[in-house]
């Protein structure tokens, strides 16, 4: 077109605040990140295992509740239930901070723990999106010459990590935790859930923020798209091998791993043998379950190696940040 | 020219390990259009990173638009824009994405960036093209979209680092008529790196020429060329031979260049005796052209100066 007849206009209208500008930073981040259809595919997956979570969360209150549409139906059906049903409800009465918080304080362990792996694989496929392709198109430069620092840059990265796990695992599970109390027969649910709630939030929080500086120094170490989430995978794998070999030889090797040490960490956060125990104590039924526990395992949970494993997170935390000191600068 | 300046460089060096970039610059650079001149590895785009804060300084002090550099990046940067040499676009983003997404990094609300995008597009000649992915762009595209970034939002000042690199002679033309428009009709002071004197001469007023890391030369291009009068190209028609006759009885050198012009060396400040003597010989002129190389010129000597300091 004959450049003449475009019209340059001046702007004088008000900027955005740099906390605005951040967000610009996240967001777009996000957005690169599920352009990637697997990435979807996997969000899609989480969300469908914190439906599966909030169903059982909806069935645990329907058999504690007396009057739940469950219980009345179950008992219509067969009356002989009745007795067996008067036994889960009689927990509620006589234990509610037990057979509620202590059950969703286990479930959102496991939960945590085990759905862990999921936010990980997301992470290593988000991976480029995050400091990688930056490096390799030299879109560093272009963000510093902006009205943002390095600091802001790398906070809106941060962010968009962090917003990958929150849409593969902190959102799914407190999804969970707020449908499955919202069906419950009654809103007490809501008051003795709130532990499990905090233990959930402080564990997926620290988890969440230590997973996403770990994958921004991994992320930076190379411009290569595909050798960053090679690294992440390898990193994750190889710590998960070690650890029965390491637990024997060298149990301090154990720490290399991050999945390890946040496992550690979720241990101590949600304070799973003393939980165990007090379900133990409480309610017989659990007591009987859990009577082949062995006391290794018990030890296990009583005494996770929470020092060697906050040590071993912040080594992997600093090594993180001098290879982004390093790596990300302009040219 | 307004009496702030909008550079304002004491002693400012800049070392890359034993190396040095920068060796004790110290500018005062007015609003307008200026040309940043070297060979390659002088230190212009050096000069121009310490500025916008991508490299830090060692010594010295600098000042960008009254504001000290290092002190006060993002202020500075919302009112400065940037075209980079090298290629630095944001991968799997469509044209118009990614200068509504420069334009959200500096500080514009989404809607404003958007109309402002497309609006800067249009500016540097980008149609359709803006919807495809940057990854897909010719050069040419990408030097566009790299002016688009660097003035989507309406900054005070552009540095462009060699914008016409990679370009055809039209695209080439087509930058260059941009970049004059920026100060002559807009008035965004425009600082323009390159080694290829003709770009500059076409755009800017005044001069920087920088090489070893030292500023040599820093004027206005009318003084640079009044510095070397004596010389003229002259455009005929008809008459070179007599031309030609008549400059050699006066003694002054004259040459018929390849493109048909006549290069007189007549030895006055003024072009008055050249026009004196067309006048005698009824030789109507098409055109003289006034110390037609002095940039050049200007150039060489003080790359010589330079190397014979070293």
């Amino acid at each position: 077109m004959p450049l003449h007849d475009a019209h340059y206009q001046h702007w004088d209208g008000l900027h955005t605040s740099i906390w605005g500008r951040r967000r610009v930073i996240a967001q777009n981040g996000i957005s690169a990140c599920l352009r990637a259809k697997l990435l979807r595919y996997v969000v899609l997956l989480s969300w469908a295992g914190g439906l599966v979570m909030a169903a059982f969360l909806f069935f645990l209150g329907q058999v504690l509740v007396p009057d739940s549409l469950l219980v009345r139906w179950v008992t219509q059906i067969s009356p002989d239930m009745r007795v067996f049903v008067r036994m889960f409800t009689s927990w509620l009465v006589d234990h509610p901070e037990v057979s509620v918080g202590t059950t969703q304080n286990v479930l959102f362990y496991y939960y945590g723990v085990y759905s862990m792996p999921v936010c990980i694989v997301a992470l290593g496929m988000a991976l480029p999106a995050l400091i990688t392709r930056d490096l390799a198109s030299n879109a560093i430069v272009i963000y510093s010459s902006k009205a943002v620092t390095r600091g802001d840059y790398l906070l809106g990265k941060f962010c968009t990590a962090f917003g990958v796990i929150t849409l593969t695992w902190l959102g799914p599970v407190c999804g969970a935790w707020f449908i499955g109390n919202l069906l419950a027969p009654n809103w007490s649910f809501f008051w003795h859930s709130r532990i499990a709630l905090l233990h959930l939030l402080m564990f997926g929080l620290g988890s969440a923020a230590v997973l996403s500086a770990l994958a921004l120094g991994v992320s930076a170490v190379s411009s290569r798209e595909k050798s960053t989430p090679a690294l992440w995978f390898i990193w994750w794998v190889l710590g998960f091998a070690i650890q029965p070999i390491a637990v024997h030889t060298l149990p301090w090797l154990r720490h290399v791993s991050f999945g390890y040490d946040l496992r550690q960490s979720a241990l101590a956060v949600f304070h799973l043998g003393r939980e165990l125990q007090t379900a133990e104590d409480s309610i017989p039924i659990f007591g009987q379950m859990l009577s082949h526990v062995s006391q290794q395992t018990r030890d296990a949970l009583n005494h996770p190696t929470l020092g060697g494993s906050v040590l071993g997170l912040a080594l992997m935390l600093l090594a993180a940040g001098l290879i982004i000191r390093k790596r990300v600068v302009p040219e | 020219m307004s009496s702030e300046p909008v550079i304002e460089t004491l002693g400012l060096s800049k070392f890359f390990g034993r190396q040095r970039a920068l060796d004790d610059v110290s500018l005062k650079v007015f609003p307008g259009s200026i040309g940043l001149l070297g060979p390659n590895g002088a230190g212009k785009s050096t000069l121009m990173k310490c500025l916008l804060q991508l490299q830090p300084i060692t010594s010295g002090s600098a000042k960008l638009l009254g504001r000290e550099v290092g002190r006060e990046g993002r202020e500075i940067r919302k009112r400065v824009g940037y075209a980079p040499e090298q290629n630095c676009h944001i991968p799997g983003m469509a044209g118009c994405e990614y200068v509504t997404y420069c334009a959200q990094l500096s500080g514009l609300p989404f809607q404003a960036a958007r109309q402002r995008a497309h609006e800067m597009l249009d500016f540097v000649g980008m149609s359709q093209e803006r919807y495809r992915k940057v990854d897909s762009y010719s050069t040419g595209m990408k030097q566009r979209l790299k002016l688009a970034q660097a003035i989507v939002h309406d900054p005070e000042i552009v540095f462009l680092d060699e914008p016409t690199n990679g370009l055809d002679p039209k695209g080439q033309a087509q930058i260059l008529e941009l970049v004059e428009g920026l100060w002559r009709i807009h008035g965004i002071t425009v600082i323009l790196s390159s080694h290829l004197l003709h770009d500059v001469e076409r755009v800017c007023q005044q001069i920087i020429i920088i090489a070893r890391g030292k500023v040599l030369v820093h004027d206005t291009l009318e003084n640079l060329k009044a510095r070397r009068r004596g010389a003229a190209e002259v455009v005929l028609a008809r008459g070179h031979s007599e031309l030609q006759a008549a400059c050699r009885g006066r003694n002054w050198l004259c040459d018929l260049l390849p493109n048909g012009h006549l290069r007189i060396e007549h030895q006055s400040d003024t072009l008055n005796p050249l026009l004196t003597l067309l006048h005698e010989l009824r030789l109507p002129p098409l055109e003289v052209i006034p110390s037609p190389n002095a940039l050049e010129e200007t150039f060489v000597q003080a790359l010589e100066i330079s190397h014979a300091a070293a």
